[in-house]
């Protein structure tokens, strides 16, 4: 067992700078360094905080948001999977508008949908046609179907265009050990697994000065790099997550994230929103969902994916509700899934799929432009995409976001307004 | 402590990486990637930087005694390489060598005792095998035919053993066949249940998108679907083996790659298009284009691509040669230092360093307490293309933090802080007289060049009152200092790059 002897001892004499801005201590830096995080380049963001969630793998939106009725369409094609038709039990489908509903396992969404703050778009996605799980994602997350020579991704061309100013280490954060393709770009973004782990370790006795050396060695005072602009990057930061991590964090209304990775993640979200570092993107990913087998229906593998996803964006709506008027939750995965049922009980790689947009500014309820899942509606046996996911993030953007440079973000695409979110 | 004065420090800038793309276009902008001391890097230093887990002291020597061309032709035949020290830890975890039903048995009993050793055998033989390159292509091959052990436990272990191993410097095509019919590789990727009333397209899409052409190698959706039914009945049995169900297997005509497969055959289906496959020019391309990009660069030069790729068409898919064609092209010589170290490479780096005078008792230590937070645990990644291998996927804050952590970290087993591991330092010799031979002989243990003289400044000073690099080295200095050294430099910029 490695004994614990970590930074958590230091003291911290400085409290944070203005304006919330991430103060370095003195014992961090030598006194020759500039103080660059004391720029005073911050404006406080004019719009909404937005989280970002990908669903790795292409959900099986069929199952997820079930248009029940479809009828026949629908049942005759997935034999073992289906979800029934609402009888108003937490065995059926949990009914949207009569021809739509959630997964019983969404219950909490539906809990947020009731409340008027969850709009459920359907048959959306990109639209390249690729069913290849990479392809697609890279796709999506850099904003240009089809264009495999973009490079950045669209929430740092956001983060680039917006008209506001923010050079906090928490501007941008992705949750986990890699930083997803949307956040890759000139913008940086932080990268963060644990707050509570998120310090340098080592002898105690050594630390500071161990910490100066590596600063030095990285030239973080005036970074020459890409690696010492991350290593900026984590001592910019580092102070404020220690400050976090010691702090803990308690979810108010009694809020409960489930044990997971996605769960921790929105968890340590919520607890960056309310801290006031600065924080103006997330992206958090959720993984698993490539059910090309024993996917389940009510019950099952999906339906344990789902409970994460329910729970997760359940707590933190009742954790955030004091919050939610400043932020806006989006879910996207890669591609939906075909019609049919396949021969190991799950489904293969299809194309449109569901969305779900969560937040005080959402106008709630059901957006669709439905194409049906008739055979001659359906896109090479999958259902067609009659939204492109872009309309949905560029109306976030332009009305809860305050960022009108679509172009820049979107390069060569006009959205279209769905009226899923209602101006700020 | 007092600074003074940082003199400017001139930095090597590559042109050819400013603003390059690496990999999946991933955008950080790289008009500083630096290659420390590029131009001072030796060719030998420069293969054994690249065919190496990281360079020990004994790595200089041998290379010295072999000659560069004779120390990879070395390298290139793992087969009359002596492993001692594997050979040893086969005997310590027998698991290892057990057969299928074995594997399955023990597992049944406590699964910790089959995963726990099939992951320390990766780090373990990255650390301590003299096979060192063919542990490199070991690691590629698992990138590339990626089964992650969970759910896979017995499947996985034989699928390292029959599959990877077997054939990660032979021949394509065999390892192409011995990935097609492994049932890890089978159940991992649906097609054991893949049968001719409802194809399953996942293994169908992936063989053709991530271990052959490439998904610009000229197929199409329909391509899929014919692959998917041309391999139905390619399936598992329920004692674990590859078997062919002739019940399951859709034997009507398909149409493959403007191919026409007649009706009425069996398990020669799958065989004609897994040969299609592996002699496609796409496959050549695509998989002589990343092994360019994992032992050469995250962009290597179309040149070589080119050229690899001929070597790949002409040796009918011959991995030595291929390999051997990289590793002495000139585009190969041309790019010392621009890999970034993975997670897995750093932290076996820093066991190297240390390994004359470590010892590891319980794996958890390297597996869960350092790899763990830096995301990549031994067979943990579960999409099918496997860990990313170019710099701008591992290179964020979360990353760095960790490295740098488990360089100070894991030099405190010389002072009691693991129960499952220990250092003893004693090993390294006495210590210099002054602090600035201590410097440069750590410098060398650890980075095995030299550094540029302002950071040797900066690191003289961590270890001296007034950065006099004469100052006496004291036994109480030692006490205090000498782990974080080693840490330092391990968690310095230079030990990112290799």
């Amino acid at each position: 067992m490695i004994t614990a002897k970590t930074a958590s001892r230091r003291e911290f004499t400085k409290t944070l700078g203005m304006a919330g801005v991430v103060g370095l201590s003195s014992s961090l830096f030598p006194r020759w360094m500039p103080r660059m995080a004391f720029r005073p380049k911050r404006q406080s963001a004019p719009g909404d905080v937005l989280v970002v969630i990908f669903q790795r793998g292409g959900m099986d939106g069929l199952n997820v948001v079930v248009p029940f009725g479809e009828g026949a369409d629908y049942y005759d094609r997935r034999p073992t999977i289906a979800i029934p038709e609402p009888d108003g039990s937490d065995r059926t489908a949990l009914d949207l508008n009569g021809f739509f509903g959630l997964h019983p396992a969404l219950k909490p969404l539906h809990d947020v949908y009731q409340a008027g703050q969850l709009a459920v778009i359907h048959a959306a996605g990109s639209p390249d046609p690729s069913r290849s799980h990479f392809d697609a994602m890279e796709f999506m997350e850099r904003g240009t179907p089809g264009e495999k020579t973009t490079l950045s991704g669209w929430v740092n061309r956001h983060l680039q265009s917006s008209a506001w100013l923010n050079d906090s280490p928490f501007r941008a954060i992705g949750m986990g050990t890699m930083l997803p393709s949307s956040l890759h770009g000139t913008v940086s973004a932080l990268s963060l697994q644990s707050i509570a782990d998120f310090h340098l370790s080592g002898r105690d006795d050594q630390l500071a000065v161990v910490q100066r050396t590596l600063a030095s060695l990285y030239s973080v005072a005036a970074p020459e790099d890409a690696l010492g602009i991350q290593a900026a990057e984590v001592f910019a930061s580092s102070e404020v997550l220690i400050r976090l991590g010691q702090a803990g964090y308690t979810p108010q209304y009694d809020a409960a994230y489930p044990d997971s990775d996605f769960g921790r993640g929105l968890q340590q979200i919520a607890q960056l929103i309310k801290a006031g570092v600065g924080l103006e993107v997330a992206c958090v990913d959720i993984g698993g969902w490539d059910t090309h087998e024993d996917e389940g229906g009510v019950d099952g593998y999906l339906a344990l994916n789902l409970s994460d996803l329910g729970q997760g964006l359940g707590a933190f709506y009742t954790d955030m509700q004091d919050y939610m008027a400043n932020i806006t939750v989006v879910t996207m995965s890669e591609f939906g899934r075909r019609v049919d049922e396949n021969a190991s009980g799950g489904t293969d790689h299809g194309h449109g799929n569901c969305m779900f947009v969560m937040g005080g500014g959402v106008n709630g309820g059901v957006h669709v432009d439905w194409p049906s899942l008739q055979q001659d509606a359906l896109d090479d046996g999958d259902v067609a995409i009659t939204t492109d996911y872009r309309d949905v993030l560029s109306e976030i953007l332009m009305k809860r976001v305050m960022n009108p440079a679509i172009d820049q973000i979107f390069p060569n695409y006009a959205p279209n307004d769905r009226g899923i979110v209602g101006a700020r | 402590m007092t600074v003074t004065q940082i003199s400017r420090r001139n930095f090597i800038k590559l042109s050819s990486l400013a603003a390059a793309s690496i990999g999946m276009g991933k955008t950080i902008q790289w008009a500083g990637v630096r290659p420390v001391y590029a131009a001072e890097l030796s060719p030998e230093l420069h293969l054994l930087n690249r065919v190496t887990w990281g360079i020990r002291p004994q790595d200089i020597i041998r290379i010295q005694e072999m000659g560069l061309e004779g120390y990879l032709d070395w390298q290139l035949n793992p087969e009359v390489i002596d492993d001692p020290a594997i050979d040893e830890f086969l005997t310590q975890y027998p698991v290892l060598t057990y057969s299928r039903q074995q594997l399955r048995d023990t597992a049944a009993i406590d699964y910790s005792l089959v995963h726990d050793p099939a992951l320390w055998n990766r780090v373990y033989r990255a650390i301590y095998s003299e096979r060192q390159l063919f542990e490199l292509m070991v690691e590629f091959w698992t990138d590339h035919l990626n089964v992650p052990i969970a759910d896979l436990l017995s499947e996985k272990v034989m699928d390292d053993r029959e599959v990877i191993r077997k054939h990660a410097l032979g021949k394509f095509r065999d390892l192409l066949f011995a990935s097609a019919q492994s049932p890890a590789m089978l159940l991992y990727l649906n097609n054991d249940t893949n049968d001719k009333e409802h194809p399953n397209e996942n293994y169908a899409r992936e063989v053709m998108e991530l271990h052959t052409l490439g998904v610009d190698g000229g197929y199409t959706e329909q391509d899929v679907k014919a692959l998917a039914r041309i391999l139905t009945g390619w399936t598992v049995s329920s004692d674990g083996e590859f078997t062919f169900s002739h019940d399951m297997h859709d034997d009507g005509e398909k149409t493959f790659l403007g191919v026409t497969f007649p009706a009425g055959r069996g398990i020669e289906d799958g065989l004609q298009a897994l040969d299609m496959l592996a002699t496609h020019p796409s496959t050549a391309r695509y998989v002589s284009q990343k092994l360019c990009r994992r032992f050469v660069s995250d962009a290597p030069p179309e040149s070589l691509i080119e050229s690899a790729t001929q070597v790949f068409l002409m040796s009918e898919g011959d991995l030595r040669q291929v390999m051997r064609h990289i590793l002495t092209s000139a585009e190969f010589n041309a790019a010392p230092n621009q890999k970034f170290r993975r997670p897995l490479d750093v932290i076996v780096a820093i066991f190297r360093v240390l390994r004359d005078g470590i010892q590891i008792q319980d794996s958890s230590i390297p597996v869960w307490w350092f790899l763990e937070p830096m995301g990549q645990v031994p067979y943990y990644w579960h999409p099918p293309n496997g860990y990313p291998d170019a710099a701008g996927a591992w290179m964020n804050t979360n990353g760095l933090l960790n490295r740098w952590n488990a360089a100070m970290l894991i030099p405190l087993a010389a002072e009691g802080w693991y129960e499952g591991m220990q250092l003893d330092l004693g090993v390294f010799g006495p210590a210099p007289a002054t602090v600035g031979e201590l410097v440069d002989r750590v410098v060398q243990l650890v980075l095995a060049s030299n550094i540029d003289s302002a950071d040797r400044e900066q690191v003289i000073y961590y270890l001296s009152d007034y950065g006099d690099p004469n100052q006496p080295v004291t036994e109480g200095l030692l006490q205090e200092r000498l782990t974080s050294l080693l840490g330092i430099l391990m968690a310095s910029p230079y030990f990112q790059w290799h």
